[in-house]
């Protein structure tokens, strides 16, 4: 909209324009494009989420022949869910907890202070991104054989935690950097201490950013599979771990469509808000992007 | 790249280095130690010395070849489909605004939100045996498709899908450099879509397909979870099959030599990636 702006004003040229754009109020092409992405994206979930109230959905109906709530008290009453969701859900909870410890102060000191090697252990951490994953899990596994962490809780923390180091240091930096420093000279000069004007001036600006960072780590920790699985099993089940036997089991088809509502639906509404916050690309790049 | 700080905040120096130590060691000892010990210790073996046997094992192995093959494919095809999936809606997204504009970017971007264990799930009530497909294909009376569920299509069709969004912001950050104006006044000048796609907005944004084709030959060529459970069991791709060598065959050296083999396919991209993020870093601020 900008570039249309710096056109010749008044122009005969861009008269004709605003008037034929007027008269093509029809976005023909989006809602092509609507359409087709509706289909490929929301069908396959919201097929899923369908199943989750199917009793009895028998081929070829094009709709369940019987819904209901009854797969949900059988899937929820399940030892082996309810075991992998505590364990998971501590997992989590383990690795969001020590990457905001290590990583925040990390991210303000890369972000305010001045020491040697700044930007070269700033960029370090991209070296993450710098390998294909699951090679990168292997060699590690390797290690972690011969300290004898395969299998462990602390194993499926450890690996788990290294994938949150670069978005909870590069995220939170830009969150420090895009604090209004002239707030903070203003509290200086007012007579506040270092501390004070970080807990009072600081934080309470980067705050939206760093819950953002927090929740995005938080969530795709527990959907994290790769790791996961190679580190963790068969001694450790995460939940995505009991998912996949749903799958490769052939169990019912509503155990698996009863936790994705259960489970993704919320984190969804989660991530969602975190979007809001951070903008797409920031958000992307959270994600590995 | 970051800038110099404007002011100096507290100690500086070694305050700075106290704070970052932590997560820098922890990327040493989990990142970088066990990429060196990948290296070495697939090569030389204390009190034996050095050794490429596992490499040539790997290299003259019909198995490891067919799975090293089948992976080299699937990845080149799944990062090209996933540009020209990519590249209709970055364009369109471009030059468009508005309500419908803003709906078909969330669309898009949605897979973003989905797990890959949740991607399979609902692929396989889609296009699984007796799957949706199916379903709607015998109400309209016409016969089922083959199913790709197991096949080196199912995969694809999992790995495309949730690779879009990524591939879509990076060839939008590329459009964000073509600007209206150009493209306007070739338009002006008589030229059709197809010319001012190839002479005008390609040659600006060739540098952001080369990064989004990076992008996606690494986080491909190492793809687990959907190729294992979407994909075909025999040949699998190098993701499933490093896993059952480490875990099922209890062969760590194997394993790593395959992650290795996996490392050096994947070096080139790898360097266009980083160093593609770090001037877009240098950038900011």
């Amino acid at each position: 909209m900008t570039d249309i702006a710096r056109l010749p004003p008044a122009g005969a040229l861009s008269d004709l324009r605003t008037r034929v754009r007027r008269r093509e109020p029809v976005d023909w092409t989006g809602i092509a494009f609507l359409t087709g992405l509706a289909i490929v994206i929301l069908l396959p979930l919201i097929v899923t989420a369908v199943w989750a109230f199917a009793e009895v959905w028998r081929f070829p109906a094009i709709v369940p022949q019987r819904m209901g709530l009854g797969y949900w008290q059988e899937t929820l009453t399940r030892n082996d869910v309810w075991q992998a969701l505590w364990l998971s859900l501590s997992i989590t909870t383990t690795v969001t907890v020590i990457s905001a410890a290590i990583c925040f102060p990390a991210a303000y000191a890369f972000a305010r202070l001045d020491f040697p090697g700044r930007n070269v252990l700033f960029l370090a951490f991209l070296s993450v991104q710098a390998f294909p994953k699951f090679g990168l899990i292997v060699a590690t596994a390797t290690i972690f054989l011969t300290l004898h962490l395969v299998g462990t809780f602390w194993g499926v923390v450890l690996i788990q935690l290294v994938g949150t180091l670069l978005y909870m240091i590069w995220i939170p930096v830009s969150a420090f950097q895009g604090v209004d420093r002239r707030l903070e000279e203003a509290a200086r000069d007012v007579g506040a201490g270092p501390m004070r004007v970080f807990w009072s001036i600081t934080l309470p600006q980067a705050l939206p950013t760093l819950a953002a960072a927090l929740l995005i780590t938080f969530v795709s920790t527990f959907y994290e599979t790769d790791a996961a699985w190679l580190i963790g099993l068969p001694n450790v089940r995460t939940m995505p771990m009991v998912m996949i036997s749903f799958i490769n089991n052939a169990l019912e088809v509503q155990y698996g469509a009863v936790l994705f509502v259960f489970l993704w639906v919320p984190s969804f509404v989660l991530m969602l808000a975190a979007r809001r916050v951070m903008g797409a690309d920031a958000f992307a790049k959270g994600l590995g992007g | 790249m970051i800038s110099a700080p404007r002011s100096r905040v507290g100690g500086g120096g070694l305050s700075g280095l106290l704070l970052v130590a932590l997560p820098v060691l922890l990327l040493l000892w989990l990142v970088l130690w066990p990429v060196l010990q990948a290296f070495v210790g697939t090569l030389y073996f204390p009190g034996k010395g050095f050794s490429a046997a596992s490499y040539v094992y790997f290299f003259s192995d019909a198995y490891s070849l067919r799975n090293l093959w089948l992976t080299l494919w699937v990845t080149a095809l799944t990062s090209i489909l996933r540009v020209a999936a990519a590249m209709p809606i970055a364009l369109y997204l471009r030059f468009r605004t508005g309500s419908i504009a803003a709906l078909v970017q969330s669309l898009a971007l949605f897979p973003l939100f989905v797990p890959s264990v949740l991607v399979a799930y609902a692929f396989i009530r889609v296009l699984g045996p007796n799957g949706i497909v199916d379903t709607l294909l015998v109400a309209v009376h016409l016969p089922k498709l083959p199913s790709p569920y197991l096949q080196p299509a199912g995969p694809i069709i999992g790995l495309v899908w949730e690779g879009l969004p990524l591939t879509l912001l990076l060839l939008l950050s590329g459009l964000g450099r073509v600007s209206t104006a150009s493209v306007e006044a070739a338009r002006d000048l008589g030229a059709g879509g197809v010319t001012i796609f190839t002479r005008i907005i390609l040659p600006r944004i060739q540098s952001s397909i080369i990064v989004a084709l990076a992008f996606n030959v690494l986080g491909l060529f190492s793809a687990f979870t959907l190729p294992y459970l979407l994909g075909p069991a025999s040949p699998e791709m190098m993701g499933p099959y490093m896993q059952r060598t480490f875990s099922d065959n209890a062969d760590p050296l194997n394993a790593t030599t395959q992650a290795v083999i996996t490392f050096a396919f994947c070096a080139a991209f790898g360097l266009i990636y980083v160093r593609a993020i770090a001037k877009g870093r240098k950038g900011l601020r």
